[in-house]
């Protein structure tokens, strides 16, 4: 019931292409992050009014440490700060952090090994406490910590030997060098040292529940299931805020969070955004700014190598050449999401842009069947070797347009002999052992495949990280190719760019031509805000519309 | 009486031990659980995934959770969301308010026109009022709340934009008249099915106590019908309203679960729907727990009030 | 909801005749039972009349709003004709509400039955049990329960049985306590007739009336209730139509295409009002009295 908008964006680069609708607010600018931004000028001097986001799922956890959903994240930027912020172009700056080390700054060393942070001196946290360098050492050893209840761990298992020089500086060791921490950084919030390390149980603190921070916006109050309310810092360190309270409404029926973006109750549609039935509508809405933002995200159909009907190669092809694709794009999704034949989002330079398109011909999927020996048997159904072509298709309850696409899909297959049932599992059960062990028969999942902007997919790809198999990985599919196993080594071992281009090309080649999954189309969220919003800008590289809602004012 | 007390609260005790078990079992047993919403996280990895789920101890066998669950609760620590890591009675106090609101608003609606329905169809016996009130009181008890609700979405916010499509009250507008607006399509939705009941109670409340010698006295003394039905008939049928009111607490606790999940209403129904789909066991398991506390005090004080003032009802 | 107190009058052999005569002369219940059989044949032959099959999807004729063409009821989300769907999910939720009852009533029954004639500890434990299942707020088990295991048809079904046998069991317990020191059973148990042939023989027939107004009015109730955990996304999962899915996915398209969400709710408001129609009929027919509705 919840799990129906994209997971993760990622850190992928932005999207290049931002379309812009009727309704105002042509001139959308990119708010710079270090200097004064133009439009500053004309943000009002004082906080003023308020922003209300609407969300179709509730933000609940309040220590962005422990494990969260997308709409946290949301809160978590505005009453946190990062030591680097990701700009919307994928650029990494600094946030609490003075600047982003490299070599050349002298904060990284020659092997990646030790880091050395400077930090800003003018940061207060929200009860007036100064932020120093012990808050950062105390973060990063609060999400190591055996006995919390940390969200990611990855990198951060890494960090050794933690010193705090002075207040203003940090250094530490790495056990290995490992290029992606900097983009782990621009999630990691920083949480104070002064009120935490004392807690009983940082489980269960009362700062899980009304937390301090440094951000732009101070916890205000909230009404559990309805809404939370957060009040402005004046004592902002960094541009803003402009706005006197930014509040969250949990408006979980999409119908209602359309009603009221459309009604005006809420000047901005947050999580899980306008439905795509919805954006014809919305787009002629007077003082309504709509626009679409592609997402790092594919929604396909995973098909489990495992199973003998799947390793024939022809049926993976002719099942691929069976969906109409365009159908379900145009019609059942509005047109709002794009195509893709690769897990690589097209805005990455790693994007290989010559991979053979999609078609749909179901003349040519029969023939390739026939071809391929599998010929219709009792009830139409094709068979080979006493293998009947069925499978299952399975997705959550409750995801209603891809319970119609499954539909849909199954119609057409029909048509060529094939049978597709649908078994849709609730959530929890879906994306337990479920997809974890690769139970599934087939399963339609949109995935962000990448962690960073780095293109390492080892994770979802390579033959050891099959779940089912060596108890860790995220190989669903169960994809298993020695060439494959062999450019991806490769590509982890390699630092020129050029080289890693080449060699991920190469693998978005060779996947397309297996087809463990059949690409279907690339995410888009259709966002919706009032006109008179400024300062707004959507961030494909964070997980969340409310990222930067410091920069936002009433125009 | 003591002994009556005491045998019924012995009953209510294995009850509620019956209904923890069984929703222990079901919720904990079941395949995936709370972490599994973590799954397609691309940061999380199965390692992460491993740590959290023993760290929250459920990994342990499913009889030692229950035992130390249950053991928990009897010294009042009803466990910790795994959502959002508050108690699960401040999770549940939270959104309990709405639910009363909500549960107050139409149980005010339900008795006050049933009871006019009611005793007007008995004292206009087998007139059309009687007779539509019937067949009325019928098909609202046949009609799917939810949709009942659904149509009042499409026909008063939707179309005539009259009232608000869901929600309790507008951000920045904490009035009562707000709070009233929002109020106005969920109550009546709750209460319809209410209103029915209490019409065809009071109806047959009203019969019975019309036929009763005490009131042909009355009347025969010359006092008004309309005096008394009032006093007399009302009075006598406040008794079984009691015992209703105690005896239809679950079928209202359900509507609400209905209503709020149409209206989008932030009380414990639509807390119990968010807590199964984000699979917060010890939410859910504290709900259950809650709404059956609550049903069996309900039935409780109904019965002890009906014992207390009716000597005729043998206590078993 | 309710706490039923039923008294039946012992049956005359030729109750048929009378209480047929007086099940027709109720006007609601002969609407009702007019209703619940034009519905079922509907679903029974509809189908096969109709110019459109349920699953046959035409992305170009979606939400085509009624008596566009030969789509009566108009078309859903993914271009299927809703009157064929609505008679096809017609099958599904009729099915289960009718086979939800009947393992109801056996259950109930069954229990009604032993706790009747069993002796005061049977009796008090298999009440109090009762009582339990009665007292509690049934739709959040039911929600649980459905979340936890696969939401297969029969899997609702049984379900929502689990969830409406007690009825029957505090009537069936009622009677046959009542019965038990009647003379027929105490002439059987002179003639060394077993336990279970004079329950089932004896006891039994006897108690039918209460039952079958118990049942009907468990059709009713089933068929709510299938609509509550479908239309909650917990129940029957498409591609499966029933009349609570149907009304599911409409919520969302409530302002575009009412249609969606309008019909399937009417369909159960007609089928469940009849049932509780004949159920009231049928009371009245077979003279059992019930204070409380």
């Amino acid at each position: 019931m919840t799990k129906e908008k994209s997971p993760k964006s990622g850190f992928t680069r932005r999207a290049t292409l931002r379309m812009m609708t009727a309704g105002g607010a042509v001139g959308l600018l990119a708010p710079g992050l270090l200097g004064k931004p133009a439009f500053a000028q004309t943000a009002p001097a004082e906080p003023t009014g308020r922003v209300v986001v609407g969300l179709s799922q509730e933000p609940t956890v309040f220590n962005p440490l422990m494990p969260h959903i997308e709409v946290d994240d949301g809160v978590a930027f505005s009453i946190f700060d990062t030591l680097f912020r990701i700009t919307p172009d994928g650029d990494v700056v600094p946030n609490l952090a003075t600047e982003v080390p490299t070599v050349e700054n002298g904060g990284l060393s020659e092997d990646g090994l030790n880091w050395r942070i400077k930090l800003r001196d003018d940061v207060t946290w929200h009860d007036g406490e100064k932020f120093t360098a012990e808050d950062v050492k105390f973060t990063l050893e609060l999400i190591t910590d055996p006995n919390f209840r940390a969200w990611r761990t990855a990198g951060h298992d890494l960090v050794r030997d933690i010193e705090v020089v002075s207040p203003t500086e940090i250094t530490w060791r790495m056990e290995e060098p490992f290029a992606p921490y900097v983009s782990f950084l621009c999630e990691t919030f920083i949480l104070p040292e002064h009120i935490l390390a004392t807690a009983e149980d940082p489980n269960e603190a009362p700062f899980n529940r009304a937390p301090v921070g440094t951000g732009a916006f101070k916890w205000g109050s909230r009404q559990a299931g309805d809404n939370l309310i957060l009040e402005a810092n004046p004592d902002y360190h960094g541009d803003g805020p402009y706005i006197e309270q930014l509040v969250f409404k949990y408006i979980p029926d999409m119908t209602v969070l359309y009603t009221q973006f459309r009604s005006g109750e809420i000047d901005l549609v947050g999580q899980a955004y306008i439905t795509p039935d919805n954006y014809e509508e919305a787009k002629t809405l007077d003082e309504r700014v709509v626009t679409l933002e592609p997402r790092g995200t594919l929604e396909s159909i995973y098909l489990n190598q495992a199973l003998p009907v799947f390793q024939d190669k022809a049926v993976r092809e002719a099942l691929y050449l069976a969906i109409d694709r365009k159908s379900i794009i145009d019609l059942l999704y509005f047109g709002v999401p794009g195509e893709a034949e690769t897990f690589m989002p097209e805005t990455s330079a790693f994007h290989n842009p010559d991979l053979p398109e999609h078609e749909f011909d179901l003349e040519k999927a029969a023939s390739l069947l026939d071809e391929a020996g599998w010929t219709p048997g009792a009830e139409g159904i094709r068979e080979k070797d006493g293998v009947r072509l069925s499978f299952a298709n399975s997705t959550t309850t409750g995801a209603h347009l891809r319970e119609q696409a499954q539909q849909f899909i199954q119609q057409t297959y029909a048509q060529i002999g094939v049978e597709m049932t649908i078994e849709n599992l609730p959530p929890a059960v879906m994306w337990g052992e479920f997809w974890g062990q690769s139970q599934f028969d087939s399963a339609m999942v949109g995935i962000t495949y990448l962690i960073g902007a780095d293109p390492d997919v080892t994770n979802r790809f390579h033959s050891n990280a099959i779940a089912a198999e060596s108890g860790s990985g995220s190989n669903n599919a169960q994809y298993s190719n020695p060439e494959v196993d062999r450019l991806l080594e490769d590509g982890a071992r390699t630092f020129d760019v050029e080289k890693r281009k080449e060699i991920y090309r190469e693998i978005q080649a060779i996947i397309r031509e297996d087809l463990p999954f059949l690409p279907l189309f690339r995410y888009t969220n259709v966002f919706g805000r009032k006109a008179g919003l400024e300062g707004f800008e959507a961030n494909s590289n964070t997980r969340t519309e409310s990222s930067h809602a410091a920069l936002w004012y009433w125009g | 009486m003591a002994a009556f007390l005491f045998s019924r609260f012995l009953q209510s005790a294995v009850l509620l031990v019956i209904v923890s078990i069984i929703g222990f079992l079901v919720l904990y047993l079941m395949p995936g659980g709370p972490l599994s919403q973590y799954a397609l996280d691309p940061g999380m990895t199965q390692e992460d995934i491993a740590r959290i789920t023993e760290q929250l101890g459920l990994n342990r066998p499913v009889h030692v959770q229950y035992l130390d669950w249950i053991w928990g609760l009897v010294q009042g620590d009803w466990g910790t969301s795994f959502r959002d890591g508050s108690p699960v009675t401040q999770v549940i106090a939270r959104h309990v308010p709405a639910t009363l609101l909500l549960m107050g608003s139409s149980t005010v609606i339900a008795v006050a026109i049933g009871t006019w329905i009611g005793i007007r169809g008995a004292t206009h016996r087998y007139s059309g009022f009687d007779y539509i009130a019937t067949v009325g009181a019928m098909i609202a008890l046949s009609i799917p709340t939810f949709w009942f609700g659904l149509i009042g979405i499409y026909v008063f916010a939707l179309r005539l934009d009259w009232l608000p499509a869901g929600n309790m009250y507008t951000i920045g507008d904490g009035s009562v008249l707000n709070y009233l607006h929002h109020l106005i399509l969920p109550s009546i939705v709750l209460a319809l099915v209410h209103i029915a009941i209490w019409s065809r109670f009071m109806r047959t409340a009203t019969l019975d106590a019309i036929s009763q010698d005490f009131v042909k006295t009355a009347r025969a003394k010359g006092v008004s019908e309309r005096r008394v039905v009032m006093k007399h008939v009302v009075g006598n049928a406040l008794l079984p309203m009691i015992t209703l009111a105690g005896v239809q607490v679950p079928s209202l606790l359900t509507g609400a679960l209905v209503t709020e999940t149409v209206f989008t209403w932030p009380g414990m129904g639509r807390l119990f729907l968010d807590s199964l789909g984000y699979s917060d066991y010890p939410v859910v398991m504290g709900l259950l727990m809650f709404s059956a506390l609550l049903t069996i005090v309900a039935n409780l004080i109904a019965d002890i009030t009906v014992a207390l003032v009716d000597p005729r009802i043998r206590l078993a | 909801m309710s706490t039923t107190d039923f008294t039946v009058t012992p049956l005359p052999r030729w109750w048929q005749n009378r209480v047929v005569r007086k099940f027709f002369g109720h006007r609601l219940a002969l609407l009702g039972l007019v209703m619940i059989a034009l519905l079922t044949l509907a679903c029974i032959f509809g189908p096969y009349l109709l110019p459109y099959d349920s699953l046959y999807i035409d992305l170009r004729a979606r939400f085509a709003p009624p008596l566009t063409g030969d789509h009566y009821f108009g078309t859903d989300p993914l271009g299927r004709d809703i009157a064929a769907r609505l008679l096809m999910a017609g099958r599904i939720s009729l099915l289960v509400g009718f086979f939800a009852m009947l393992l109801a009533t056996i259950l109930g029954t069954f229990i009604g039955v032993v706790a009747g004639y069993g002796g005061r500890v049977v009796n008090a434990v298999l009440m109090r049990l009762v009582d339990g299942f009665l007292s509690f707020p049934t739709i959040f088990m039911l929600l649980a329960l459905a979340v936890a295991l696969q939401p297969s048809p029969i899997m609702i079904t049984i379900i929502i049985a689990l969830t409406g046998w007690m009825e029957v069991a505090r009537i069936v317990e009622a009677e046959v306590r009542s019965l038990r020191e009647r003379e027929f059973v105490l002439a059987g148990r002179m003639l060394g007739l077993s336990q279970a042939h004079i329950m089932i023989r004896e006891i039994l027939p006897n108690c039918m009336g209460p039952i079958i107004v118990a049942a009907t009015l468990t059709v009713a109730r089933a068929i709510l209730l299938e609509a509550y955990i479908s239309f909650l996304g917990f129940g029957i999962q498409p591609p499966l139509p029933s009349w609570g899915n149907m009304l599911n996915g409409a919520q969302q398209y409530l302002g575009s295409a009412p249609w969606l969400a309008i019909i399937p709710g009417a369909a159960i408001t007609i089928a469940v009002t009849s049932f509780n129609f004949i159920g009231d009929g049928l009371r009245d027919a077979l003279d059992v009295r019930n204070d409380n509705f």
